[in-house]
């Protein structure tokens, strides 16, 4: 009987009481996000294996990292930060977020403003109107116009998971667009990427088959809708699903672009 | 220069139902109908919606069909259009058929500004905006309800074939007399319990001239454009002071916004907690100031108005409504699934996109008193039903006070 009870309690304890994980460590999980109001802008977290983690505020357009979306899960890759809790939660930064396609009516939580949850600092922006800029700049400024001599040549679009273009691509493309343009490039190559993502409990999540050459393909035809015509476009595409490492999982999912200046 | 119900009636007494505004084409519910009779004509004269009709599967710019991300089917046809054997989906021209409310044609610098939020690709989804065919520079789309003409004289060529059914060709000397035409109106409430709304002096953001010389292109979602700005608390009298109280709740009345399309979808999250402002956000307008469509539940169900049917009801529902299917190879609509009922599809009929589905864009809020009935289908009857229909859709939960105040500073508009 004291073995049994000695197996169920260590049992107990690998399963409910992992540790929780250093700083440094990298995490990545499907699960919902939950939403905590506070007496500014509600914070974004999510749990996992029994650790609150927090990853992100609501800000507005112009940031890095959006929030995800109650209704469907989220897939979170981070790293474990060693800076204060925000909101209760243990702060993941590096984070990418990838909201699942399909709806999940349980991920549901919205939980109240509580004065020990309040954030200590004041966020980029508040929940209101601005205070006469976006908290992070304009997405896509006007007025800085590309000379040919200073137009990067290569640009890499980033993607959720199974994620094609979204708003926040519209940046990215204007630019390669203007910088075509004020190259004359002669041609745009296109690598589209598949990626996969290894999670901490070991299963692996492959992007579908086809999304890396969607992914090229798209930016062909929305390049070619905004105007770009009378250059040559080339699609390549990686699959890189193979070997996920649950460590740069999120950066492989990517379209690489790159303007070839005539000879 | 708008429209309202009262106006379309009076007319309709004044010309025994001869006037233009009732051609066949789209014054009346369905061509089909016997001309003169107003039943005929019901959703023109009860609720100021004339017919929209656009083929299926829509056409890319090219005039090439294109393929859909979703099916259609027709649920309800009041009106008997969609299921016509010469004016419906399954016609030799398969059109389908929507009702919607006119846009006020007036203050068009706002609304066709090349200021901010206006680039190649859309901010909202990263497609690319629709161009100016004569320049090539990109439209902010915010002209008509489903943002399918970029401009006014794109607008203009459609207008004369399907509303006037011209026969000919506008020369561009005509169109552009057209377009010097609607450039040159302004419209702003002048009247009000408040007072004189063109009195000099009084708030910066009120009054027609005031709209006339307003800045465009500007976000106002902001404490230093401000979208009405004016000038600081408004005082003289009780309902000065309620405008201004009803500016405040406008600007900074803070409510969970929640499974919006092309709102929530755009970086804020789902829910995020704003303001009437964070999309009624261009500067003198209150209109949105990128690419403006989005859904907020006006004409897709659940949020649709739509009375549950008893044995005790003799209202018949009266606009068509459609079952959107959308299709294995695309995603599901990310707040409302795979399957979508909706009295008009909006910007889908033009995309053909599944989360395009009921998306409508949003239009300014000028001269609003005068022009009832509000939303593209005409739903809310008056600022109260509008003010209401935002208070059930987002659990709002305004006291008295506030949907007071709100009402009478969109009343000054």
């Amino acid at each position: 009987m004291k073995t049994l009870l000695a197996s169920l309690a260590a049992l107990f304890s690998a399963v409910t009481f992992a540790d929780p994980p250093a700083t440094g460590e990298r995490v990545s999980f499907v699960s919902c996000p939950i939403v905590r109001d506070t007496s500014t802008v509600p914070c974004w977290l999510s749990e996992y294996e029994g650790v609150t983690y927090f990853l992100t505020l609501q800000t507005d357009v112009s940031a890095p990292v959006n929030p995800p979306w109650l209704g469907h899960r989220v897939l979170v890759e981070g790293v474990v930060s060693g800076e204060a809790a925000i909101c209760g939660g243990r702060v993941l930064k590096p984070v990418a977020l990838s909201v699942m396609q399909e709806l999940d009516g349980s991920c549901n939580t919205m939980l109240p403003a509580e004065e020990r949850y309040n954030l200590t600092f004041e966020p980029p922006r508040p929940p209101g109107p601005s205070r006469g800029r976006l908290a992070f700049g304009d997405p896509a400024p006007k007025g800085d116009a590309t000379s040919a001599g200073s137009a990067p040549r290569d640009f890499t679009l980033q993607y959720e998971f199974d994620g094609l273009v979204v708003f926040r691509h519209a940046q990215t493309l204007q630019k390669i667009l203007e910088a075509a343009r004020a190259t004359h490039a002669a041609e745009i190559r296109i690598t589209g990427f598949r990626s996969a993502s290894k999670l901490s409990n070991g299963r692996v999540m492959r992007e579908r088959e086809p999304i890396a050459r969607e992914r090229a393909e798209q930016i062909r035809t929305l390049l070619q809708g905004a105007g770009l015509d009378g250059v040559r476009y080339t699609i390549e595409v990686k699959d890189l699903s193979k070997r996920p490492n649950g460590a740069d999982d999120a950066g492989r999912r990517r379209a690489e672009v790159s303007l070839v200046m005539p000879n | 220069m708008s429209v309202s119900v009262e106006m379309i009636r009076r007319r309709w007494e004044e010309t025994q139902g001869k006037d233009p505004l009732f051609a066949s084409v789209d014054g009346m519910d369905c061509p089909h109908l016997p001309p003169a009779d107003p039943k005929s004509h019901s959703l023109l004269l009860d609720r100021g919606l004339f017919r929209i009709f656009l083929p299926w599967p829509p056409k890319a710019v090219d005039g090439s069909n294109l393929d859909p991300e979703f099916t259609l089917e027709v649920v309800r046809d009041p009106t008997g259009c969609n299921l016509h054997p010469q004016f419906g989906l399954h016609s030799a021209n398969p059109m389908v058929s929507v009702y919607r409310r006119p846009r006020p044609v007036a203050n068009l610098k706002y609304v066709t500004h090349q200021g901010f939020g206006v680039f190649a690709f859309i901010g909202k989804n990263g497609l690319p905006a629709s161009r100016d065919p004569e320049t090539g520079l990109p439209s902010g789309m915010n002209l008509l309800s489903d943002a399918r003409q970029p401009t006014l004289k794109t607008q203009a060529i459609e207008a004369a074939v399907t509303h006037l059914q011209f026969d000919g060709k506008l020369d561009d000397e005509r169109l552009q007399r057209i377009v010097d035409f609607e450039r040159q109106i302004h419209v702003a409430q002048i009247r009000h319990a408040a007072g004189d709304l063109m009195e000099t002096g009084g708030p910066p953001g009120l009054g027609v001239r005031n709209v006339a010389g307003g800045r465009e292109g500007l976000l106002g979602n902001n404490i230093t454009n401000y979208v009405i700005p004016l000038g600081g608390p408004w005082k003289g009298n009780a309902m000065r002071e309620s405008i201004t109280r009803g500016h405040d709740v406008y600007m900074f009345r803070t409510f969970w916004i929640r499974d919006a399309m092309h709102l929530n979808t755009v970086g804020l999250g789902n829910p995020t907690k704003r303001t009437c402002a964070t999309c009624h956000g261009m500067h003198m307008m209150g209109m949105d100031v990128a690419n403006g469509w989005m859904d907020i539940g006006t004409t897709n169900l659940p949020w649709a108005r739509e009375e549950p049917l008893n044995p005790w009801n003799s209202n018949k529902t009266r606009l068509p409504l459609f079952k959107i299917t959308c299709k294995p190879k695309v995603p599901p609509h990310p707040f409302l699934g795979r399957v979508i009922y909706t009295q008009d599809p909006g910007r889908a009929l033009i995309s053909g996109k599944c989360n395009d589905v009921g998306t409508i864009v949003m239009q300014q809020l000028r001269g609003l008193s005068a022009r009832a009935p509000y939303f593209s289908n005409g739903s809310a009857g008056t600022l109260r039903e509008l003010v209401d229909f935002y208070d059930r859709r987002f659990n709002i939960g305004y006291t008295d006070q506030e949907r007071e105040d709100l009402i009478n500073f969109l009343s000054a508009l």
